[in-house]
């Protein structure tokens, strides 16, 4: 930090090669950005089944130069970025651009580098990723790859810079652009609103929540902890067009965190509320003017086609000419076009941005709307505020409305395009043709899994091609949900936000139910849990939101068993501590009992165990499997001595013997037989490998709770010749035995 | 613990600083890009442009002179395209190109012989005298100290307006030169030339504001009610200038901009400074402008361009003002130096005038009335040429009867439709 010389800054922010000498001193000085080009969402489906979302054309130029172009205006030298779907795509688009290809003289960045991770489902795998490369040298910036902003960051670099060299633990800055409650258009992301509480006097975020019109609760829970800052804000006025001024402790953060996928909705929100534990706090840099916003669904990406022609956007505007070889004009009637547009006399374009070669023929009308290059607009078309992509052909009387249509899509004559319709890449649709509106149709040449679809003649015509666009139903949400789909996302999913024909919950704050909830079997309340409803809205909230705040012990259970047998599965040799790491995390997030614990645990080993008797896990012998089930895992038995025991104590060792019990007995599709041996097995492995010790199991052998039901019975049974082997051998205390049996111990280990 | 300083965003002194350290084509394009931003706009692009160019001259291959006209020609046209409404970049490399051609026709008609001299000193007057190429054959040269030449012939020109076929006038330093140059030697000579050329369109780029400033007391009486409309940075020079000499009421006009935000009013700087030259100021937002024009001797205010039928690019609203001091028969004093006067006519845009962003004037907050609304906020005013009463320029004050006459003698015909020369990128 303290190497920053002042000139050093300016100078270095112009090194363009980083091999001339003194680029290496410089290097710290450089501004790095991140730049997340895949959000992992499905929003503009089916126009990204070919194309990535981030070189869709935003009113004819590509989303990512916008981006691009932000952190160049912001002096960014080193550019991350990380693609998800068609990475290819996007590394052959920068690489035959002349302006961002990194090994031209003209970039304006000193680097730019792909990086790829094959096996990333969420932003989070990204920066986790990125957090294990230690490329970061300091503060970066943070965006995703559909931003269009002209914000200038340098003030709230400043700020950030100075906070952080104030205290160490100010590790981010969140930009914000405030906006009023009622913002021109819709300039705010419809459908799920961010829930700011921030300190206004620091502009320290202090509580992190989202809220749609789809949750049942129409009410955020304040954290209490927020009431003892004194003086707080809670703002839903704000646009977080996601742009994130970072240290590189972030990514510590991110890696800590296995489980977090979103940078707000996960991360935000829960390394807030774990201000405690992890001492970090995070900024919020709130700003009055400039302009910013994400295409992050359709219908922002109307909105802001709509702010580039109307100039809120300044200096993106089509005029700017920022691609290479773009020749906008401004034109009578509020236009823009390129060269070589050829507009007859009788047609009318108002509002608009045309490309390059495109010809509008007599009588047309377009308002509104933004034609890429080369497209054929017939006579009398008319075109309202709708999007049309290079290439596509409007045949003669077709109107088009609100609607977007792809490249190279051919719609004929006397069509009917109704509001919200979207028609994806190389459609052909046949002459008069009126598509459905109600709902608005869909319409791609590909299906989902990106096979050529199968033309419906009925939609588009005989001579037509493409086909209704299914969504692929996630079949384990939809279990979820209980049939009843209350993901927010299905409010962004279209062009046009309405929420007619959604169920939507009337709550008011009058509902709020204070009612602390017990978990009968552990007798654990959980605090400051508002759960009047029944489980299944919990499910509920826990799909749509991840207030894992309000997580009941029931679904730590779930998640730490399922944890633990994933890792016990795995085929690698991996240490078992990364999962003793997420199990306790776990435990940490849901403030678990001991008892709730060891039964997690007990579940864990004893259904992997059961799984390796199965045949087609090959069918082992319960010795066998007992001892491969807790063996196979460095560290895992240690694991268990540690965590699932907890002590020396007699008593907790009856405790863990119980709850295996428990466990196998509740295990499916084992005979009592078969389970009572493994149940002997394990413990006999455990007792061995020194986590039991006899008066730990005699005295599981003595509780009553062992022997209170038939099938605990069975299974208890059938460890009656161990209990007499280990009564006999604690008569003969023969140390002797003893020594043998810590050699074995010792063998097993390695 | 170093403070924080460093400022990330690029500028234009970052990239003037950073020429040395890249290739010339790396320059030249942030240059551009700075200017598509709008990070470099207004009185910076004559700086700005003067600069890139100055490296074009020295960092690029040429061999001749054409070569050289040509790489600067393309380069200025790459500019002149990247903020078309910026007239200034277009002035500054016409400029450039003139300069080049007055130091090639020095050097050949040293060559050639050294008694044509004097015909060719007003080569620029003749549109029917384009200078002849240059001989790949080794050409002896002029090495000498023609420092003074490119500038001083702008000076003096100029104040020889009435009298430009005075043969003897300008480039008499060529004729005590010694003949026998080779070639190599000819191109790196007039390679400093022009260059040494460039820093004087550079000296007169940063001192025409002072030398404006400098004709303030003749402009300005005493007791005199001054109407300066937003004033730029020369007009604040001019006054403040002024009110060493003179005591006189400055009235400050400005926009009513609701999203200013700042914690200072308008102009607070400049106010500051006139009061304490005992000179009274008083703030006015542009719709109250009317009533004081009856009140007020003169309207001042400072132009973006000039073009050569006399009329004005300007900030958006000094039409208004223009427009009611010619009601009043108010005089109306235009700050222009002479870098700003263009050799063409407005185009469709500039009389259209360039529109900025809608959010100065209306805020997203204003919600759905604004959906309903289309907002265009113009930022520069073009002035019709009757509207303007004078010219105050670095070379003292005009009318718009001389403005022809000053043109010629800053460019060259050849090179007055530049950028239409070079069709598509």
């Amino acid at each position: 930090m303290s190497k920053q010389g002042g000139k050093g800054g300016a100078a270095a922010g112009k090194a363009r090669k980083p091999a001339k000498p003194g680029a290496d001193e410089k290097r710290e000085d450089a501004l790095q950005a991140v730049i997340l080009a895949d959000s992992f969402q499905d929003r503009f489906k089916p126009f990204t089944l070919e194309t990535p979302r981030c070189l869709l054309p935003l009113v004819n130029v590509p989303v990512i130069e916008y981006t691009l172009e932000f952190l160049a205006s912001n002096g960014v030298q080193e550019v991350f970025i990380y693609c998800g779907a068609h990475s290819e795509k996007v590394e052959q688009y920068i690489q035959e651009s002349s302006r961002w290809n990194p090994n031209s003289i003209i970039s304006p960045f000193s680097s730019l580098e792909f990086i790829r991770v094959s096996d990333a489902n969420s932003i989070g795998d990204f920066l986790r990723d990125l957090d294990k490369r230690s490329i970061i040298a300091g503060d970066f910036i943070l965006v995703h790859g559909d931003i269009v902003s002209n914000i200038q960051l340098d003030a709230a670099l400043a700020k950030h810079r100075a906070r952080r060299e104030a205290n160490r633990d100010a590790c981010m800055t969140i930009v914000l652009r405030s906006v009023g409650e009622q913002p021109h258009r819709a300039a705010k992301a419809r459908g799920i609103t961010p829930v700011f509480v921030v300190d206004p006097t620091t502009g320290r975020c202090l509580q992190y929540e989202e809220t749609h019109p789809l949750q049942r609760e129409h009410y955020v829970n304040l954290d209490p902890a927020v009431f003892t800052h004194g003086e707080f804000e809670i703002r839903t006025d704000l646009i977080d067009c996601g742009i994130d001024i970072c240290t590189p402790d972030v990514l510590a953060l991110w890696s800590e965190s296995f489980d977090y996928e979103l940078p707000r909705k996960n991360f935000l929100h829960g390394v807030l509320k774990d201000w405690e534990l992890n001492g970090k706090m995070l900024y919020a840099e709130i700003l009055d003017n400039g302009y910013a916003a994400r295409a992050s669904n359709l219908q922002m990406y109307d909105c802001i086609s709509k702010d580039v022609l109307e100039r809120w956007t300044l200096p993106f505007v089509p005029d700017s000419n920022l691609i290479h070889g773009q020749t906008y004009r401004r034109v009578k009637g509020g236009s823009y076009a390129e060269d070589h547009v050829v507009v007859e006399r009788g047609a009318k374009v108002t509002q608009s941005a045309v490309g390059r070669g495109t010809t509008v023929k007599t009588g047309s009308l377009i308002s509104g709307s933004v034609i890429g290059r080369r497209c054929k607009i017939g006579k009398d078309v008319r075109i309202e505020n709708s999007y049309i992509w290079d290439y596509a052909v409007i045949g003669d009387g077709a109107s088009v409305v609100h609607s977007v249509i792809a490249g190279s899509v051919v719609v004929g004559a006397n069509c009917r395009i109704p509001e919200g319709s979207l028609i994806s890449f190389n459609v052909h649709i046949d002459d008069r043709i009126q598509l459905p509106s109600k709902p608005p149709a869909r319409i791609s040449a590909l299906t989902d899994d990106r096979q050529p679809a199968k033309s419906d003649v009925s939609l588009v015509g005989n001579g037509g091609k493409g086909a209704l666009y299914q969504v692929a139903a996630d079949d384990e949400e939809s279990d979820d949900e209980n049939g009843i789909k209350r993901d927010p996302a299905i409010l962004q999913s279209s062009l046009i936000y309405s929420l007619e024909g959604l169920n939507l919950s009337t709550s008011s704050i009058s509902t709020l139910a204070f009612e602390d909830d017990y978990d009968s079997d552990d007798g654990i309340s959980v605090a400051g849990s508002f759960q009047g409803n029944a489980f299944g809205d919990t499910r509920d909230r826990l799909s749509s939101f991840a207030s894992d705040d309000a997580l009941k012990p029931d679904s730590f259970h779930n998640d730490a068993v399922n944890g633990l047998v994933d890792a016990l599965r795995a085929d690698n040799n991996a240490d078992f501590d990364s999962a003793k790491l997420e199990f306790m995390g776990l435990r940490l997030a849901n403030n678990a009992s001991d008892s709730a614990m060891r039964r997690a645990i007990a579940v864990a080993f004893v259904r992997r165990a059961a799984e390796l008797m199965k045949p087609e896990h090959g069918g082992l012998e319960p010795t066998k499997a007992a001892e491969k089930a807790l063996t196979a895992k460095n560290g895992a038995v240690k694991f268990i001595k540690e965590v699932a025991v907890g002590g020396e104590e007699v008593a907790q060792q009856a405790e863990f013997g119980l709850a295996l019990q428990k466990a196998l007995s509740g295990v499916r599709n084992l005979e009592a037989g078969r389970a009572g041996a493994l149940l002997a097995a394990m413990l006999q492995q455990l007792y061995s490998l020194d986590v039991l010790e006899e008066d730990g199991i005699l005295a599981w052998w003595a509780d009553k709770r062992a022997a209170d039901s038939e099938e605990m019975n069975k299974l208890r049974e059938k460890c009656r010749v161990l209990v007499e082997w280990l009564e006999n051998a604690d008569e003969e205390e023969s140390s002797e035995e003893e020594d043998d049996e810590d050699e074995d111990d010792d063998e097993d280990d390695d | 613990m170093a403070p924080s300083q460093a400022s990330y965003a690029p500028s234009l002194d970052n990239l003037i600083k950073s020429f040395n350290s890249q290739p010339l084509e790396a320059s030249i394009e942030s240059l551009i890009f700075l200017l598509k931003r709008r990070q470099v706009k207004g009185d910076e692009c004559a700086r700005a442009t003067a600069h890139i160019l100055r490296q074009v001259v020295a960092k690029s291959k040429w061999h001749d002179v054409d070569q050289l006209l040509s790489r600067v020609q393309s380069a200025g046209s790459r500019l002149v395209r990247a903020a078309p409404l910026e007239p200034v970049i277009g002035n500054i490399v016409r400029r450039v190109l003139g300069l080049i051609r007055d130091e090639a026709s020095e050097d050949r008609n040293n060559a050639d012989d050294v008694t044509s001299e004097a015909a060719s000193d007003i080569q620029t007057l003749g549109p029917s005298a384009p200078p002849p190429l240059p001989r790949p054959v080794p050409v002896p040269i002029r090495p000498g100290p023609s420092a003074i030449s490119a500038g001083m012939q702008v000076s003096k020109s100029m104040f020889n307006l009435l009298s430009v076929a005075d043969p003897g006038d300008s480039p008499a330093t060529g004729a005590s030169t010694p003949l026998s140059q080779a070639q190599p030697a000819s191109v790196h000579a007039l390679r400093s030339e022009v260059m040494d050329g460039i820093e004087e369109i550079l000296d007169e780029i940063n001192q025409a504001d002072d030398q404006i400033a400098g004709f303030s007391d003749i402009q300005i009486h005493p007791g005199d009610y001054v109407l300066a409309y937003q004033p730029t940075r020369s007009v604040e020079r001019f006054l403040v200038k002024a009110a060493s000499k003179r005591r006189f009421t400055v009235i400050i006009a400005c926009l009513d901009s609701p999203n200013s935000g700042a914690a200072e009013p308008p102009y607070a700087t400049l106010r500051k400074k006139l009061n304490t030259a005992g000179v009274n100021t008083i703030n006015l937002v542009s719709n109250g402008l009317m009533a004081y024009i009856p009140r007020v001797n003169k309207v001042i205010f400072g132009a973006k361009a000039v073009y050569q039928n006399g009329g004005l690019l300007v900030d958006s609203g000094c039409c208004i003002a223009a427009q009611a001091a010619h009601e009043h028969l108010k005089p109306v004093i235009v700050l222009c130096p002479v870098y700003k006067f263009c050799p063409e006519d407005p185009s469709d845009e500039v009389s259209r005038g360039e529109l900025g962003t809608p959010s100065s004037y209306v805020s997203y907050a204003n919600g759905p009335g604004v959906d309903a609304l289309e907002v265009e906020n113009t930022v520069t005013d073009y002035i019709p040429p009757e509207l303007v009463d004078v010219y105050l320029t670095n070379l003292g004050p005009q009318t718009r009867h001389h403005l022809a006459s000053i043109l010629a003698d800053h460019y060259k015909t050849e090179d007055i439709g530049f950028s239409l020369q070079l069709g598509e990128p």
